[in-house]
């Protein structure tokens, strides 16, 4: 007995630690690019907090932080990974609020409204404008700085209230591969470019005797969503998708959505579609393509030379097109994807001066082709897409070009630019789990919309009371 | 008229804490306990400013309120009992150290203090600045980096439950109503009459109730509560009853003397080693539906497996067989130190006496284990309600629909992904009161239940 009920409290404590402890887990920077050339006490130390812990990514920009600290014996980049956009937002955060925070953080697209809002425990915002720091100089510290290039697409998205906030890089778009052998052996002459043509070719594809488990996939991820309501030309939120003013308010349930959701839940109900069961599952996804199952797949350009490679290992013709777009409707534009480069504020002029040397450095042009190449991310300035076409590249790898072609096609509307919005992430997440539920739980799309519109409504609303004005 | 039923609810409660302070005449005891009931649920409603029972917020807030000055009433009155008696010592110490004679230290009062002192600055520090932390954020609105925080009372805590506040008054009520009948019934059941076989027959029924009541308590909608709870018992209740009965069964056979049995007892403590994200990353490829060897193992029998990631029963069954994977080594571990434990001569007696096989592992081996199974039921628990997080992140994510998101997932989720973390500490105090009831209830079982041999 006496020792029992001590034991019980013990065990009591134990689970309330567990349950109410501090579930960040304390992220060692792992020394990449340490390799200082100059003497200690010099050396600023640059850190920068990127969210691919992939080989090829997170290789080349390591290779790129020893390449500065090569040119730049004064200043030691040291890059820092993590596994996922989510994750390196959440650690960034937490270390702002009283950690040992990076220099440069790099941060996706749906967290601009919130990198922007961010206050640290004075008040103060926690980024500053890399175009305000900058300054107007066409230089820093030898680099030429290369943000007046930028490619239009990255310009219109990330451009708010006139200004670059922060520095482009990892940029994409949405688009589709096919696998041309299933499709020539279906008879599919041409690559679907609605989503009519693509029901069409479904049904040649399902209808061959030796057909593949089912025609098309793509990832439960709110940004394709996204990249439909740009095609439409319907907002997702108010005050032009929150470009002219603060987002109020959120419309998931707007005609356009509706229409999308009927289609994708049409696709998966004459089996045409193929649902991993996972959410924003990128692997699943490109695997079922990879394995032949599906003929074709809607993906980030992200992957493009990887997944071309791949197929061709494989055995089989990947080519890369548009993504289809609703043929009712005239089409708009679709939008980027991808991440940009914080840069902190508060920092004294030598470290900054180092940082904005190292982004600018970081997507010179002859860098970002070599980005654009070994990925499949768009090339970020005019004069590497310039680069590139001077070498033939794109004659070698036409996939390549898909994703910028869009993009340039895209019109300059706030629809095809992309919403701006509050609290996007937990936002996406209940777009994600509407689309599930009809997947799975086969729910009336129009109905589970207005649900989640009610739920993201005062997601937003919360946000907005928390951050406003 | 909410503030005054809430101070009732205190009293009420701290007459029903301090009912075991015996020193008292039972008249003083009630009256006492109610004061410090009462006195807790007015400081705590003071601090609040009482926004639980204010006109503007729902009525479910209220209930809630309510039900919070009870439960406060309820810890001031039983903690000071607790206090009072074991300051006292001797045989009057209630339930704590009823076996300590009195006695003090020869070098001062202090002296058992300073003893007492690093493991209090820890447990303050880690454990009881964060619990409170936890409290005080669950009636936020808070996200790191805003400028501010907003006050929400128990709105965190009410749009999880069922917005009818006569639900919430009613069911607990009636929950709480039966099991006591049925504790009261046994109770006086007499020996060996056919009441009190039907008594102990239907004891389970007030746990089902009390199940069921939770679960019309739970509001069903997208911000209820109700679909994370059925998957957090599912989930618990197989991984729990899984890993147990399994544990149990190969730790029995592992105890047999065959050849090589060091082997294979190594072999099978292996598991453990692994962590709960790696055993979701193994499941995870074992069952893809693309290139997972069960996959093909059905395909070379000519059956299309189902992708487990869209069937509600074959996520959480994967869910469930890759947790209980991982902690089977943990149960096989200690039931093999119990099984050698088992009094020999006893089992000798029971072969004599004729007893087979089964007889003799249900009715030696099985209460000679208890300690252990006690011992491994908590430690499972623990285990179901807090660990599986890193494996349902890699095999499921919650899918399909969030069927298989368990609470301790769902804080890490709603509080550290969506960053809401008003609402993730409030979930996270929901975990803790249910592990405190799990664990009270656990050791009035097992009090009754148990031997450990010898006394105490």
């Amino acid at each position: 007995m006496r020792y029992k009920s001590w034991f019980a409290l013990f065990v009591v404590f134990a689970l309330m630690f567990a349950a109410c402890g501090d579930s960040t887990d304390e992220t060692t920077p792992d020394d990449g690019g340490t390799d200082a050339t100059a003497a200690p006490g010099t050396v600023t130390t640059i850190d920068i907090w990127i969210a691919f812990a992939d080989g090829p990514r997170l290789n080349y920009t390591e290779a790129r932080a020893d390449e500065f600290n090569a040119a730049h014996s004064d200043y030691n980049v040291v890059v820092t990974a993590f596994d996922s956009y989510n994750t390196v937002f959440e650690q960034a955060q937490l270390a702002l609020e009283g950690g040992n925070p990076p220099e440069i953080i790099h941060f996706f697209e749906a967290a601009t409204q919130e990198a922007l809002d961010t206050v640290d425990a004075d008040g103060n915002p926690i980024f500053k404008s890399v175009t305000e720091a900058i300054g107007g100089r066409t230089e820093i510290l030898g680099e030429p700085v290369i943000l007046d290039d930028v490619v239009s697409a990255a310009r219109n998205y990330y451009t708010v209230d006139g200004e670059f906030y922060s520095m482009p890089w990892n940029t994409s778009s949405a688009i589709m591969f096919v696998n041309q052998d299933i499709l020539d052996a279906a008879g599919v002459g041409e690559i679907p470019k609605t989503w009519a043509d693509v029901d069409a070719a479904c049904e040649k594809i399902m209808a061959m005797a030796d057909a593949p488990k089912g025609c098309i996939t793509w990832p439960n991820h709110s940004w394709f969503v996204e990249q439909t309501l740009g095609q439409e030309g319907v907002l997702l939120a108010n005050n032009d998708n929150g470009r002219s003013g603060r987002a109020t308010e959120v419309d998931l349930d707007s005609q356009g959505m509706i229409d999308y959701f009927e289609w994708w839940k049409s696709l998966d109900d004459l089996g045409y579609y193929i649902y991993t069961g996972v959410q924003r599952d990128w692997d699943g996804t490109n695997t079922a393509f990879q394995a032949q199952e599906v003929g074709m797949l809607i993906y980030s350009s992200s992957d493009t030379t990887v997944i071309t490679e791949t197929g061709t290992e494989n055995g089989f013709n990947v080519v890369a097109a548009p993504m289809p777009y609703n043929g009712d409707m005239p089409y708009e534009g679709n939008l980027i994807g991808g991440a940009t480069l914080w840069l902190r504020n508060g920092l004294d002029s030598v470290t900054e001066d180092g940082a904005l040397a190292f982004m600018n450095f970081f997507s010179n042009p002859a860098n970002a082709a070599e980005w654009h190449k070994i990925t499949g991310y768009i090339p970020i300035t005019e004069a590497a897409v310039q680069l590139l076409k001077d070498e033939g590249f794109y004659d070698e790898s036409p996939n390549s070009l898909v994703a910028s072609d869009q993009l340039a096609a895209a019109a300059d509307t706030p629809a095809a630019r992309g919403a701006l919005l509050g609290n996007f992430v937990a936002i996406r997440d209940v777009i994600t789990a509407a689309a599930e539920d009809m997947l799975v739980n086969d729910i009336d799309p129009k109905q589970r919309l207005a649900e989640a519109d009610a739920e993201a409504q005062q997601l937003l609303d919360e946000y907005n009371s928390l951050f406003g004005g | 008229m909410s503030a005054l039923l809430a101070l009732l609810a205190g009293a009420g409660a701290g007459a029903y804490g301090f009912r075991t302070a015996r020193r008292l005449s039972p008249a003083r005891r009630y009256l006492v306990g109610a004061l410090l009931g009462t006195v807790g649920a007015v400081v705590v409603s003071v601090l609040t400013g009482g926004c639980a029972y204010s006109p503007e917020v729902d009525a479910a807030q209220h209930v809630l309120g309510i039900a919070v000055a009870g439960g406060i009433g309820l810890a001031v009155a039983s903690g000071t009992s607790v206090v009072l008696a074991s300051a006292k010592g001797g045989r009057d110490a209630g339930s704590i150290g009823s076996d300590i004679r009195t006695g003090t230290y020869r070098l001062g009062w202090w002296w058992p203090w300073a003893l007492l002192l690093p493991t209090i600055v820890i447990l303050v520090v880690f454990l009881y600045i964060p619990a409170v932390q936890t409290f005080t954020l669950s009636t936020k609105l808070v996200r790191l980096g805003a400028p501010r925080q907003i006050e929400v009372c128990l709105a965190n805590f009410s749009e999880l439950l069922t917005p009818n506040p006569w639900i919430l008054v009613i069911l607990p009520l009636v929950a709480v109503g039966v099991m006591w009948g049925l504790a009261l019934w046994k109770r006086q059941a007499r020996l060996g009459s056919m009441s009190l076989t039907a008594a102990t027959a239907l004891q389970p029924f007030g746990i089902v109730v009390l199940l069921l009541a939770l679960y019309y308590m739970f509001n069903g909608g997208p911000r209820g509560y109700r679909g994370i709870y059925v998957n957090t018992l599912v989930v618990s209740a197989g991984t729990v009853a899984g890993g147990m009965i399994l544990g149990l069964a190969v730790a029995y056979l592992a105890f047999q003397k065959v050849r090589g049995m060091t082997v294979y007892r190594t072999l099978l403590i292996w598991p453990y080693a692994v962590s709960p994200p790696v055993a979701g990353i193994l499941f995870f490829m074992m069952f893809d539906p693309t290139a997972g060897i069960i996959q093909h193992l059905f395909e070379l029998v000519g059956i299309t497996f189902p992708n487990y990631r869209e069937d509600v029963f074959l996520a959480r069954f994967a869910v469930i067989a890759a947790s209980t994977w991982k902690i089977l080594g943990y149960n096989v571990l200690f039931y093999l130190a119990g099984l050698q434990n088992v009094p020999g001569d006893q089992i000798e007696a029971s072969v004599l006496d004729g007893a087979s096989a089964w007889q003799r592992f249900r009715y030696v081996v099985m209460p000679s284990l208890a300690p252990i199974t006690f011992f491994l039921l908590i430690t499972n628990l623990t285990y179901a309600f807090f660990e599986v997080y890193g494996t349902i992140d890699y095999l499921t994510r919650g899918a399909p629909a969030g069927k298989t998101s368990v609470a301790i997932y769902e804080i890490i989720r709603v509080g550290v992904e969506n960053r809401d973390i008003g609402r993730g500490a409030a979930q996270s105090v929901l975990l803790f009161l249910a592990v405190i009831g799990l664990t009270v209830w656990q050791f009035k079982q097992s009090e009754s239940r148990i031997t450990y041999g010898g006394g105490g």
